[in-house]
């Protein structure tokens, strides 16, 4: 009976500390998500445009090589002046999404004025 | 091939011409003959020129682009687990079976059109690096007499893991393509693999640019499928192969039966529970009906210039992988 009891208080300080342990845990838990999750965002697909990829892209249009701009982030076809855009790393190279230089040109004038 | 830049160039304006057109309906003012985008052209052919199928739906071709993207668009996120729902995993097997009878060597090129999650592109850098590994596995053991310095000198070179091999992964839809990307940052592909937001009718790509060329589940989704195929025929080098893994018709009326129920009862729902979107699915499935068999879309391929176009039915005709060569 006394050992029962005794056995009963001393389980008694220990269940506060599993629970608390226990809640450490649920607490710790999410850590390797989070962190998995800021890496996850550290490793964001680069915004970044290869260069090498204009070996093969050329203007769907005119079938002519095209040039970087790297300020503009643009991929440029001199001779029909037109601008393909470079969205996250990825060119949208269809022609609809393509912007003339003209408009451009009477863009950066209007702004001038 | 001037006649298709035109054609597309005119696309642009199309709709500014129809406009044209319909404001002239004024009696007096317009001739029996108006003149719409492709040259003078009697009113009636051309309304019907002007019409295709999206699904069992007849649109105006100039609407169907759109509506495929905006139907592409909304299942974008979904569209991997909806595969595996609506197909039970054996989309997986299809592809595979696509990469096999591709048998890429290291070194190859692929350009992979309507690629935009990425699933042949992975399977194809996958499948080149294991043939690489083997390839220098091979000469390794085969050149046993090697001095220390010799082989400690190959192990320090860097080497290309693909041995050259590239994908450009070629898509119309932006989401596609953004799906795809983040699913090659979280798998790990970062060598030889390229995104770019392009049309099938209109690739930005050279002449003979590339060694394959493969299209999976995506032609018949595209407006003008001669015009996607002659892009196909332009692109690719001579010896170059063109493969493409459609859906097609099944050859087991039993089997058929079955297939049609499932497609019209089962997919749209599950489509609904899992996605959202009840139209999207109902879209897929009906195009699949719309698409010509195997026969017809062979072709077709001939038609583009494609020699020794042959195919394999899979799955008791569900699907079908056809392959052409540019000579």
């Amino acid at each position: 009976m006394l050992s029962a009891v005794c056995s009963r208080l001393a389980w008694a300080p220990r269940a506060p500390r599993t629970v608390w342990a226990l809640t450490r845990r649920c607490l710790q838990a999410p850590g390797p998500r989070s962190c998995a999750k800021q890496s996850e965002r550290a490793e964001e697909p680069p915004r970044t445009f290869h260069p090498s990829l204009l070996e093969f892209l050329v203007c769907p249009l005119s079938k002519k090589p095209l040039r970087y701009e790297a300020s503009t982030n643009e991929l440029i076809n001199e001779e029909l002046g037109i601008a393909y855009p470079i969205i996250d790393g990825i060119p949208n190279m269809i022609p609809q999404a393509a912007r003339t230089m003209h408009q451009k040109k009477k863009q950066e004038e209007v702004e001038q004025h | 091939m001037a006649a298709p830049r035109r054609r597309s160039l005119w696309s642009c304006c199309g709709h500014g011409w129809s406009w044209a057109t319909r404001c002239c309906r004024v009696p007096g003012l317009c001739s029996s003959r108006t003149w719409g985008p492709l040259g003078a052209w009697p009113l009636s052919q051309q309304k019907r020129a002007a019409e295709t199928h999206f699904g069992f739906e007849t649109v105006p071709e100039e609407e169907k682009g759109g509506k495929v993207y905006q139907v592409f668009e909304n299942v974008a996120k979904k569209y991997d687990v909806m595969n595996d729902m609506m197909s039970l995993g054996i989309h997986r097997v299809w592809k595979d079976l696509l990469i096999w009878k591709m048998h890429p060597l290291p070194g190859t090129q692929l350009l992979d059109v309507a690629g935009g999650t990425g699933d042949i592109a992975f399977r194809f850098l996958n499948y080149v690096q294991a043939q690489h590994q083997r390839k220098q596995k091979r000469q390794l053991r085969a050149q046993q007499n090697l001095s220390w310095e010799e082989i400690a000198k190959k192990y320090q070179k860097e080497e290309d893991p693909l041995g050259g091999s590239l994908v450009m992964v070629c898509d119309i839809n932006r989401e596609m393509l953004k799906v795809g990307k983040q699913k090659a940052m979280d798998q790990g592909y970062r060598a030889g693999l390229s995104w770019v937001l392009g049309d099938a009718e209109e690739l930005p790509f050279d002449d003979d640019k590339f060694d394959v060329y493969t299209i999976a589940f995506g032609i018949r989704n595209v407006t003008h499928i001669d015009q996607a195929l002659q892009e196909a025929h332009r692109v690719l080098k001579p010896g170059g192969q063109f493969l493409c893994l459609e859906f097609s018709q099944v050859d087991n009326p039993f089997v058929s039966r079955f297939y049609d129920l499932y497609s019209f009862q089962v997919i749209p729902v599950l489509g609904e529970v899992i996605a959202g979107d009840w139209k999207s699915y109902q879209y897929l499935v009906e195009s699949i009906r719309k698409f010509p068999n195997q026969e017809e879309f062979k072709e077709m391929i001939e038609d583009a210039g494609f020699q020794k176009v042959t195919y394999e039915s899979l799955t008791k005709g569900i699907v079908a992988i056809h392959s052409g060569f540019k000579f």
